[in-house]
């Protein structure tokens, strides 16, 4: 997709302006936590289950070049074409390619961040193909001609009102009013059906390859993808060469902190394992089909201090539980990525130049890394591209020196103790009567939206020192 | 292209490899042993595969033969459709069930428009998910487990099996043995999506209900759960 990661700060304060939005991904924030948490509760092993999954993990990216070949060599010997491309545009032109060799004209399309992160449907439509999102969030914002706003729930940012506004805009519907969201639900599925059984070429992602057998796994709970995979004539299963396990046993393993930390169920309704043509005396099933795998700097993150990114299984809870993703949602990321994982990804993938704006979407909370399935530090990462970015000099000059100085005064602790003695006792007396400042200098991003609290008159250092002397006194 | 984009990727992969020996590779994979899985809701098989179905918004009606599956899904079918039509696929083992003692009358193939209830004979049933599992095949068409508006597998008790890491245990076996199938499929429930506002809708894309079979000598217990649940869940 087209990136506007360079103007992250515009995008946020335009979508905190639209209080619909703001207030439905709040409570989207506490409702996805609470399931999440529920779900990890009521399984006792899930830090070990984390664990493991996460030494598999590093063994397979130690030995990336070993389990990507066997999976090639099963998935060929499976009847599949396997196709590599170094980016987006060898990706999308493979893709493309495929489906001109079949006079294909409609594309069913499963959902596939990958293919987001190529900008592949622009680019078959360009060439004159009908591709046509069938996993409901999806169907959503492309007819709404709009990008995914997280990447489990495309659509997480319109309301049903909207969304039932849009289908009578687009959709024939006479005299339905599609009151309730079955029957929104209903009328997408109606249309997509048509759409499902005319279409030559099927799309879909993939959540796991596995090296031992050549089979992709794929979880969802609408079942569109396995519509995707089975009723066209022709398969394309997109994904990326750092999604291959060594046995299926690690994929499913995989799906138990997925579908968890995605959506607080035990598991998805539909795990499938696909490679290769309809066999034999099946009446059923693809002709042909296709995995087209895509480094787009994955192999260069391999070998960077950055490995660990590559271990995200995309469930999205470090989004859910961001606070800055919770404020101002996926679109202000301006990348097919958003949340902490985004703000890690997104510059890695493309440039620190074109986004350096993302790694300082953090808080320093850390409840990402605490939810993270995969057990990734995303903080330490994002202070790591903070700190890349300081020394590409890439931030504001201003922020810059601010930063100097203050790593100046944490060094001089003398120094940092008297003066902001100083300043807290200004402030005291000044907010005595009030309790606090409706403004102040440097702080309008926090005054612009609630007072600043009078601090009391000593600050921590003093009362420490004053006790420690009391009790040497005693 | 594709050839320069392989080697390319690869030269890359091995620079950040560890280089180890397959041998290596493979006896450091063994070690790491295998994931833990959750404890079942209780330990006998069949009752907890009947309640992870029923969690998974399916019904389920046990059966201890072959006569008595057909008179269930006979009564499933006039429930629902006032008749005893459904697709079932080219099975040996559904072939060979007597539809006769409760007229049910199945069509052998792949489902299409305008019929909608599909039968399919699972090969294995996941006491850990309460998941169905399914492989293409001449005898198991793929659009009768994603096309119809019901679709109801029968799960032969035996064919029950704990965890995930068991199930693929018997799969690798059938590979092995049968050669590899172009798609296998866990099924947990009928179609679902929450992409509107949260809201949970069924009936997606694919079956708006589930309903499962299970056949073989079940605990009266577990017998109990199944007839004691909501038969209109989804």
């Amino acid at each position: 997709m087209e990136q506007h990661s360079d103007t992250f700060l515009d995008n946020a304060s335009e979508a905190l302006k639209n209080t619909g939005q703001a207030e439905r991904r709040d409570k989207i924030a506490l409702f996805a936590s609470q399931i999440r948490t529920a779900a990890i509760d009521s399984f006792e092993g899930f830090d070990d289950l984390r664990h493991h999954v996460k030494k598999i993990r590093q063994h397979s990216l130690d030995n990336l070049d070993y389990y990507l070949s066997q999976f090639e060599k099963e998935a060929v010997h499976n009847g599949n074409q396997v196709h590599f491309a170094r980016d987006s545009e060898e990706f999308n032109s493979l893709v493309l390619d495929i489906c001109q060799q079949h006079d294909a004209r409609r594309i069913a399309k499963g959902k596939s961040i990958v293919t987001e992160e190529t900008g592949l449907n622009s680019f078959l439509q360009s060439a004159g193909l009908n591709v046509m999102e069938t996993d409901l969030g999806e169907y959503i914002i492309q007819q709404a001609g709009e990008t995914p706003s997280h990447i489990v729930s495309p659509a997480l940012h319109k309301s049903a009102n909207e969304i039932r506004e849009l289908f009578q805009q687009k959709h024939d519907l006479g005299h339905r009013e599609l009151q309730k969201t079955s029957d929104l639900v209903a009328e997408a599925r109606n249309v997509l059906r048509e759409h499902f059984l005319q279409a030559e070429v099927g799309v879909i992602g993939a959540n796991a390859l596995i090296a031992e057998n050549g089979y992709s796994m794929l979880v969802t709970n609408e079942g569109n993808g396995d519509l995707c995979a089975n009723l066209p004539k022709v398969l394309i299963i997109c994904t990326t060469i750092d999604r291959v396990l060594p046995r299926a046993e690690d994929a499913t393993a995989m799906s138990r902190l997925l579908a968890r930390s995605a959506t607080g169920q035990p598991h998805s309704c539909y795990t499938s394992f696909y490679s290769g043509p309809r066999r034999e005396g099946e009446i059923d099933g693809p002709l042909e089909t296709h995995f087209v795998l895509l480094d787009n700097e994955r192999s260069n993150i391999l070998s960077s201090d950055y490995r660990e990114i590559l271990e995200c299984i995309r469930c999205g809870a470090c989004l859910n539980h961001c606070p800055i993703y919770t404020s101002v949602g996926g679109h202000a990321y301006g990348s097919a990525y958003s949340g902490p994982i985004g703000s890690v990804l997104t510059p890695l993938l493309t440039s620190l130049e074109q986004s350096h704006l993302l790694p300082n979407a953090c808080t320093s909370c850390g409840r990402c890394a605490e939810v993270c399935p995969a057990n990734i530090p995303l903080p330490d990462l994002l202070r790591d591209l903070r700190h890349e970015e300081g020394i590409k000099k890439l931030s504001a000059p201003r922020w810059r020196y601010g930063l100097k100085l203050h790593s100046w005064l944490a060094r001089h602790p003398s120094i940092y103790q008297t003066l902001t003695a100083t300043s807290i006792r200004i402030l005291h007396r000044l907010g005595r009567k009030r309790g606090g400042f409706s403004r102040l200098p440097f702080t309008s991003g926090w005054t612009s939206q609630r007072d600043f609290p009078a601090p009391q008159e000593n600050t921590f250092m003093q009362l420490y020192k004053a006790k420690m002397k009391q009790n040497n006194e005693r | 292209m594709s050839g320069s984009a392989r080697s390319e990727i690869f030269s890359r992969l091995r620079e950040a490899s560890r280089g180890e020996t397959e041998e290596n590779i493979q006896r450091e994979r063994l070690s790491l042993g295998s994931a833990p899985s959750p404890m079942p809701p209780t330990p006998e098989n069949c009752q907890a595969f009947i309640l992870n179905v029923l969690n998974n918004q399916g019904s389920v009606d046990c059966v201890s033969n072959r006569s008595e599956a057909v008179k269930a899904i006979a009564h499933y079918l006039y429930t629902h459709f006032h008749n005893y039509r459904l697709v079932a696929g080219n099975d040996p083992r559904l072939a060979a069930m007597p539809w006769r003692d409760a007229g049910v009358l199945p069509r052998f193939g792949s489902l299409e428009a305008g019929e909608p209830v599909a039968l399919s004979f699972a090969r294995l049933g996941v006491v850990e998910t309460g998941a169905v599992v399914t492989w293409t095949s001449k005898a198991n068409p793929a659009a009768n487990n994603f096309l119809p508006e019901h679709h109801i597998v029968l799960v032969d008790k035996n064919d029950l099996v704990p965890t995930m890491e068991q199930a693929w245990e018997r799969i690798n076996h059938a590979l092995e043995t049968t050669g590899r199938p172009r798609g296998i499929n866990f099924i947990a429930g009928p179609s679902s999506t929450a992409d509107i506002e949260g809201e949970l809708v069924y009936g997606a894309h694919g079956p708006h209900r589930w309903h499962v079979v299970l056949l073989g000598d079940i605990p009266v217990d577990a017998q109990n759960i199944a007839r004691a649940a909501p038969k209109d869940q989804s």
